[in-house]
């Protein structure tokens, strides 16, 4: 159910700023931009999320693999985080919020260059209408 | 001394971030900013050259950054990372001592800490070797790159409402782009659950072996593709690149038609020969359409050119799609191709764009149609714009035509007929949009007498002609001495599309 919801959330975030970038106004396609970046940010984090078997940390020195691809094993270098475990577990992965954090640190940066594009621009051209400032074209 | 080369990869990267932040502190310092900013070029082109050579007589470079072992960032250096890194670090110290007599003064100040910062963003997407850093290092250079685009030259640049514009462009497609990218990434997690590449590549190769492998791994390969086809500017997402390219200072131009769109080949190199190694042969054709594409668009919209460096950007369009066809094909000789291709475009794109400059300089104007009989008034441009379009024509002794010859000849090895023949045509067009652009602008008289009855007087610094003389020396001895060039590149060929040393070198370690 709540997988369903995140889902249905992050949907329509992108659908919000689809609409938005397709706009004339460059004010609303940088909304768009940023609405459309927290859809990502939200994304990143539901793969953190697990249900079931997976789990994300091992916990136990013993594990018992449930299938042949998460396999902690030295000897083939297959090595991994991520672990089918057959004990539950409280754990969510710890990695994704350390990407999102980076990832919303540098949406930040890109949105702040961004809006000062914006606003001198807007004094370049006295407008912030797409279709008046084109005037280079591909 | 041997202590201080293991800790080289980083160095390549901290050095110029260093190098930034000590510049923008001495921002009312002039001079010793510059001499700070080019001691750090130079250095860095020393490491590169030392990391190369490391590399080439003692297999893959590991380096981890603070001793996390594979669970933390990686920085490898391959023979392809530290080529590109040699190449990265050549064009940029050229391109810097080129801007020192170029860009205006008070432009200067904050032009030295965005050019290193986008040096490092540069080293570090070749050099590292995890998947969700590489989306880092594309934010570093990409916000470094916006900057100095709006850096002001100094006489015939580009209007500063223009400058807005394309880096408004530039920036939107980017931001996109690299949303995309952290969705392809956090999907690969999601199926893997690494962002080592390493990792990634053995794990999408066991669940192929296992018959376990999802479908959506092909979504994200697409996705890598539109993000990496995005920074490359291949065919239907190269419109921002004839704004962004003309619209930049021409050692900024150099640096991004020289080595920023090279970023997205190195992208598409790593990406698809390694971490999709299996699952490649569904991408290939779809790469090869696009090039034949990409080359066809970009070379049949040079031909209409007015403006040099619109005309010059477009060339570059059309020059990456040939790029792509090699990696496209895909065999050890075409892969080999596009690297001896890769390289001898960044040297002539970089040697064209530094010398438009000069020219633009001295004409007064950017439009060919306006210029005209420079040969009397600077032969030595004249020259250096001969040297660069030949090579860009792949007219021989240039190191053009050993690299169009290396890669239609890998073609026909590989027996892709027809792809071959439509870039052989298209190959014509560079040769009349080269010599045509450079007939209108140094032979016969000049044409528009009403604007500028003579041309300036005052040329450009003589600080810049020592970089366009070395690029052009550079792309000569390429095309008369291209023995280890060639050697170089089928070696690191080999070693994309054989990624097991890679792997090894990166998995095959204590853990901690």
């Amino acid at each position: 159910m709540n997988n369903t919801l995140l889902s249905i959330v992050i949907a329509v975030l992108f659908g919000i700023g689809t609409f938005l970038i397709l706009r004339r106004d460059i004010v609303r396609v940088i909304i768009g931009l940023s609405i459309m970046s927290h859809a990502v940010n939200l994304l990143i984090v539901s793969v953190g999320a697990f249900s079931g078997e997976q789990i994300p940390i091992e916990t136990a020195d013993e594990i018992i693999p449930t299938s042949t691809i998460f396999i902690d094993s030295l000897k083939t270098g297959l090595l991994a985080p991520i672990l089918n475990g057959t004990t539950p577990t409280q754990y969510v992965d710890p990695l994704v919020q350390a990407l999102v954090l980076t990832a919303i640190v540098i949406s930040l940066a890109t949105t702040a260059v961004i809006i000062i594009l914006a606003y001198r621009l807007h004094e370049e051209y006295g407008t912030t209408d797409i279709q008046k400032i084109k005037r280079l074209w591909g | 001394m041997s202590s201080i080369i293991v800790h080289f990869p980083i160095l390549l990267i901290a050095t110029p971030i260093l190098a930034a932040a000590f510049s923008m502190m001495l921002r009312s310092k002039p001079k010793m900013q510059a001499g700070i900013s080019v001691l750090t070029s130079f250095s860095l082109v020393v490491m590169s050259s030392i990391l190369l050579m490391g590399v080439w007589n003692s297999g893959i470079q590991v380096y981890e950054v603070g001793e996390w072992g594979k669970y933390g960032i990686v920085l490898v250096a391959d023979l392809l990372s530290a080529g590109m890194v040699m190449l990265c670090s050549s064009v940029s110290f050229l391109s810097l001592i080129y801007s020192l007599g170029y860009i205006e003064k008070r432009s200067l100040s904050t032009y030295h800490p965005l050019f290193n910062l986008l040096v490092a963003g540069l080293h570090g997407s070749f050099l590292t070797g995890d998947i969700f850093n590489l989306f880092v290092f594309f934010e570093v250079l990409l916000l470094s790159s916006c900057g100095l685009v709006m850096a002001l030259e100094k006489d015939g640049g580009a209007k500063s409402s223009d400058k807005l514009e394309a880096t408004f462009k530039y920036l939107i497609l980017n931001m996109l782009g690299s949303m995309i990218m952290l969705i392809a990434v956090s999907a690969l997690y999601a199926t893997t659950g690494t962002l080592n590449m390493a990792d990634i590549s053995v794990k999408l190769s066991a669940m192929q072996a296992a018959g376990t492998l999802p479908w959506y791994v092909f979504a994200i390969g697409l996705m890598f593709i539109i993000v990496f086809g995005n920074k490359a500017a291949i065919f239907p997402l190269h419109y921002w690149l004839p704004d962004v390219h003309p619209t930049a200072p021409s050692p900024i131009s150099a640096m991004l038609s020289g080595v920023l769109i090279k970023v997205g080949v190195y992208g598409m190199l790593r990406v698809f020969f390694f971490i999709f190694r299996d699952v490649l042969g569904m991408f290939q054709p779809i790469l090869i359409v696009l090039a034949l594409f990409t080359i066809g668009v970009g070379a049949a919209s040079a031909v209409a050119q007015t403006d040099i460096k619109r005309l010059l950007a477009y060339s570059s369009v059309s020059q990456i799609g040939y790029v792509f066809l090699g990696i496209g094909f895909g065999s050890v000789g075409a892969v080999a191709a596009s690297l001896v291709y890769l390289v001898n475009h960044a040297l002539a794109k970089t040697l064209l764009f530094l010398t438009s400059g000069g020219i633009i300089h001295h004409a007064g104007t950017r439009d060919m149609h306006k210029m005209g009989g420079m040969v009397n008034s600077s032969p030595f441009m004249a020259a250096a714009f001969l040297i660069g379009g030949m090579s860009i024509a792949g007219l021989p002794p240039m190191g053009g035509f050993i690299s169009k010859f290396v890669l239609f000849d890998a073609g026909i090895v590989g027996e892709h007929y027809t792809e071959i023949a439509i870039a052989l045509l298209f190959a014509i067009f560079s040769l009349f949009y080269m010599f045509r652009a450079w007939l209108l602008m140094f032979w016969g008289e000049k044409r528009d007498v009403t604007a500028h009855g003579e041309y300036s007087k005052h040329s450009i610094s003589p600080t810049t002609y020592i970089p366009i003389a070395i690029l052009a020396l550079m792309v000569v001895v390429i095309g008369v001495y291209s023995e280890p060039l060639l050697s170089f590149a089928q070696a690191t060929a080999a070693q994309i599309l054989d990624p097991q040393p890679y792997i090894d070198a990166v998995l095959t370690r204590v853990v901690r």
